[in-house]
């Protein structure tokens, strides 16, 4: 245990000691034991339990007196092609947006290596989007895309003519408005991490290498980067991990659509179990979706243990 | 050298600009009459700017028109506001105590296991939709939906954990004889906890109220399920007016300002105070 | 191989000047040692020569070619870290071709190199290793190695065996010599422990507070100090100082050192400077024997091979160096011996020292 135990000359006994000290961390943690088993492990146990039954709050019974369906939902899950399209495109969107954030954040990383005017004005400028409702940065973005938004305007510029496109009509290019809201926000986060990454890395492995003749480009590229790896893997794995929920910018940019042309996984599960109210299949689709987050983590995090371990 | 220099400024005032007129933008449709939300060729700086659309989120003054059309379709936000007001700060508090002590038992007695922080940073790697499932089963037969309370209870659940992590970090890093010295004295394990340790992770514990108060009041899924008339927080109001509003693009963008400025105020006091704070939680 | 010159290098960082107006001359194929006390500007000296800090003022040339506006990357120095600053995600093969890959060198040229300075460094066995797992003296072998294979004109080492135990130090600090020797590099190697830099330099450097103070040979600067200042950082144990003054009766020179005499014939000069004086004496140039002045031994601190003696004339601390052949100890009366060839005399307010 942390505490020495006081010594008095008479008192409580070790005994009692020990047992006030337990109760003391039991009782700090206690409130937060209660969240988790209230919001997570029981929650958790409903929903395994849901996905191998049949039950519907439409069909009016109890849902513990659900019949079983055991793996039946499962099947009916995995052979949806519309969660099928859900997944595929919602993995397309993570790592299309985690790409390009990472490419951003490594170059505005760089640029703010340098000293530069505002440099301190801009830092706070970068910052914000990150702080905004997700909800709001949707409805930005859908401001800006409208046919007749100031991006078909400047378009239209461009091009010497009027373009009055209809970014929402077309599944491509509303999923480059959501992946463009994303990047948005989220450059900055990976802005962050790569900057103070880059600033912690060793200097003198730098200057040695300047000495041995290396351009500042080959540093970056053959000293720097390979000591940034693990930084870089982690923001990664983070924003991936957040970036696969997404929801609330489809939601406000497109609801979906058009038709589910821009459904992500998160909405076709809300959709299911808020929506039409199909609680045991969504919650099949949920437990598959969370063994699947669950393996894929896993398998990303492991370099990282190992690392680690050496 | 210098054109390198020109170039990078060059460079930054183009990311400033990017990452500043998207929000402009917006800013500059709450001020404008309706005529002017979808004029071609746009104008970012409004001809008759007004305060219209921001009236039509609180029902006040006297609108005429199109704007009075507006206003009865439109729902007034101030239910929204109240609640969020209601909602984030009380759940921000709640999951921030209820982490600190938490990440007191965990960084002084090994409380929960050595697995326990790892373990409970999971609940933000699931899509929080997998655990809205089960929860409308359950808050159902608790009569807890479209409630605040149900709000607030899931706020800090999935918020504690979060706070746990920042704050752990720091307790760490106050040094245990202090405390030791103040028990050997005499002093019972809950003033320890108050009188010295507390105070040392101050920093620690306004950044972890901060971040948490921006997750809670920008939280749209959960509220959205578990809402319908009662417990609509801000985040769900917006896709109200996104939705049913259809093209009142005016009011929208006011929306979003108004639910905007709570965060972004959170974010300033972040980066003023707590910058050091903040990179040392994030990059750890 | 080059000849470096520094002209009236100066480096201000915001209100503090860390080099003074510094002017030197390393001759090719010469080792030059800057020797000073931490906070003297020798590494800040050193950095300009490689490039990695810009001067304020001053110009440096390499074999007469004006070096300042050349960034390090062209410059063709080499240097070698207090902390080695290897590549620790490279493997050892990989950290001494690393100057050749970045210049375009490729294939069989890198790995006849890469062997050739292995086998000279005997890192032969280690070439597929990660350094991060090496021992500090390995490491610095693989710096060392991994600047030569570049042929620099000049080779930087800032304090290299700062980090090497003191018995290992010693035979590093003779290979490197013999490598530097072989092939003929010129070197500047920055150092605070004056023994390793009188061992190692062709030229010593001194260096305090922003300035040169002394430049010389390892003989010029121990049997011949410009200054109190060099006198006292150079040798160990460190040079006795008695204060004293002029005495003037009998028309000569006497220097009076708390009642004690000296004859003072040879300090003409003695008479121009100020009335305080210092009297320097080494001490292992103290002799013990039968005459000479008393003097009561308060300390005896064997060393294996010789004793140093801490003594006292008067209200006088000074130490001696005596070998192994006789026993003292602390309470006994010995004779000191003050040998006229070998004596100093410092002007006490300005640290100069007289010499005729």
């Amino acid at each position: 245990m942390a505490v020495d135990r006081p010594r008095r000359s008479a008192g409580p006994s070790l005994a009692a000691l020990l047992n006030q000290e337990r109760v003391f961390a039991l009782a700090l943690i206690a409130p937060l034991q209660f969240l988790l088993w209230f919001l997570l492990i029981i929650p958790t146990i409903i929903v395994l339990y849901l996905s191998l039954v049949n039950w519907q709050p439409i069909m009016g019974v109890d849902w513990w007196q659900a019949p079983f369906a055991w793996l039946g939902n499962y099947a009916r899950v995995l052979q949806d092609r519309r969660f099928w399209e859900a997944l595929l495109r919602t993995a397309g969107l993570v790592g299309v947006s985690v790409s390009l954030e990472f490419l951003l954040g490594l170059g505005l990383a760089l640029l703010f290596r340098q000293d530069f005017r505002g440099k301190r004005l801009l830092t706070s400028v970068v910052l914000y989007p990150m702080m905004l409702p997700w909800v709001v940065v949707g409805l930005v973005f859908f401001l800006l895309f409208l046919d007749k938004g100031p991006v078909n305007y400047l378009i239209g510029r461009l091009l010497g003519a009027d373009a009055p496109f209809d970014w929402y009509g077309h599944s491509i290019s509303a999923l480059g408005v959501i992946v463009l809201a994303d990047v948005w926000q989220w450059t900055p986060f990976m802005f962050l991490i790569l900057y103070s990454g880059l600033g912690a890395l060793p200097k003198e492995p730098q200057e040695a290498a300047l000495t041995l003749g290396a351009s500042r480009w080959q540093v970056f590229r053959l000293v720097m980067l390979p000591l940034l790896r693990p930084i870089v893997f982690i923001a990664i794995v983070i924003r991936a991990l957040e970036a696969f929920k997404i929801f609330d910018l489809v939601f406000i940019i497109t609801r979906g659509g058009p038709g589910t042309a821009t459904e992500s996984l998160s909405l076709y599960l809300y959709l299911l179990s808020a929506v039409y109210g199909q609680l045991s299949y969504a919650a099949a689709m949920a437990v598959l979706v969370l063994v699947l987050v669950a393996m894929l983590t896993r398998v990303a995090t492991k370099p990282l243990e190992q690392r680690a371990i050496r | 050298m210098r054109i390198l220099a020109a170039l990078r400024w060059l460079i930054a005032l183009f990311a400033a600009a990017v990452i500043l007129l998207p929000v402009v933008w917006t800013l500059s449709i709450s001020f404008k009459p309706p005529r002017e939300w979808v004029a071609y060729p746009p104008r970012l700086i409004p001809e008759e700017p007004t305060l219209a659309n921001y009236q039509v989120l609180f029902q006040v003054g006297n609108p005429v028109g199109a704007i009075a059309e507006m206003t009865r379709s439109a729902e007034s936000v101030s239910r929204a506001f109240l609640n969020s007001l209601i909602i984030a700060p009380v759940a921000t508090v709640a999951a921030t105590a209820i982490g600190f002590f938490a990440a007191y038992a965990v960084s002084r007695y090994g409380a929960g296991g050595p697995l326990f922080p790892l373990s409970v940073l999971t609940t933000r790697m699931f899509p929080p939709i997998a655990f809205a499932i089960p929860l409308l089963v359950y808050f159902r037969m608790l009569d807890l939906i479209d409630t605040r309370l149900g709000l607030v209870l899931m706020y800090t659940g999935f918020t504690a954990a979060f706070s746990l992590w920042m704050i752990k970090g720091f307790i760490d890093g106050v040094p245990r004889h202090i405390e030791e010295a103040a028990l050997l004295d005499g002093a019972s394990r809950w003033r320890v906890l108050f009188t010295i340790t507390l105070p040392m992770v101050k920093g620690g514990i306004a950044a972890a109220l901060l971040f948490v108060f921006i997750l809670n009041w920008t939280e749209f899924l959960l509220a959205l399920v578990f809402s319908s008339r009662h417990a609509t927080t801000i985040p769900v109001q917006v896709s109200h007016y996104a939705g049913a509003v259809g093209r009142f693009y005016g009011p929208q963008a006011a929306l979003g300002i108004v639910a905007s400025l709570p965060v972004v105020g959170a974010g300033y006091l972040i980066q003023r105070h707590l910058v050091r704070a903040f990179t040392f939680g994030l990059v750890k | 191989m080059a000849t470096i010159i520094l002209d009236r290098m100066r480096k201000e960082f915001g209100a503090t000047v860390a080099v003074d107006d510094v002017s030197l001359e390393i001759p090719s194929g010469r080792l030059a040692c800057l020797l000073g006390p931490s906070g003297c500007g020798k590494t800040t000296t050193l950095r300009m020569i490689a490039g990695l800090e810009t001067p304020t003022a001053g110009e440096i040339r390499f074999d007469g070619r004006r070096m300042n506006d050349i960034p390090p990357q062209r410059r063709g120095v080499g240097m070698v870290f207090q902390n080695y600053a290897l590549f620790t995600h490279l493997s050892v093969y990989e950290n001494l071709a690393f100057g050749l890959r970045v210049r375009g060198v490729t294939g069989r040229e890198v790995d006849q190199a890469v062997h050739r300075f292995a086998e000279l460094l005997e890192l032969e066995a280690l070439l597929g290793t990660g350094v991060a797992r090496l021992d500090l003296s390995t490491m610095q072998r693989v710096a060392l190695g991994r600047t030569l294979i570049t042929q620099p004109h000049v080779l930087l080492l800032d304090e290299p065996l700062n980090n090497i135990r003191p018995g290992l130090r010693e035979t590093m600090r003779a290979e490197l010599r013999r490598l530097q020797l072989e092939l003929r590099q010129t070197a500047v190697y920055v150092t605070h422990d004056q023994e390793e830099a009188l061992s190692l330099g062709d030229q010593i450097i001194i260096m305090r507070q922003a300035q040169v103070e002394q430049v010389g040979t390892p003989e010029e600067v121990y049997g011949r100090p410009r200054n109190r200042f060099v006198a006292t950082f150079v040798g160990s144990p460190t040079m006795n100082l008695l204060p004293c003054r002029l005495a003037q009766d009998d028309g000569r020179l006497r220097l009076v050192a708390d009642g004690l005499l000296f004859g003072a014939e040879r300090w003409a000069r003695a008479r121009e400077a100020g009335p305080d004086l210092l009297l320097g004496i080494r001490p292992e140039r103290l002799t013990l024997g039968s005459g000479g002045l008393q003097a009561q031994v308060t300390l005896v601190q064997s060393t294996g091979a010789e004793q140093v003696l801490e003594l006292m004339i008067g209200a006088h601390r000074l130490k001696a160096v005596a070998g192994r052949d006789r026993r003292f100890s602390p309470g006994q009366t010995v004779r000191l011996d003050f040998p006229s060839p070998d004596l100093y005399l410092f002007d006490a307010r300005t640290g100069e020292a007289l010499y005729e």
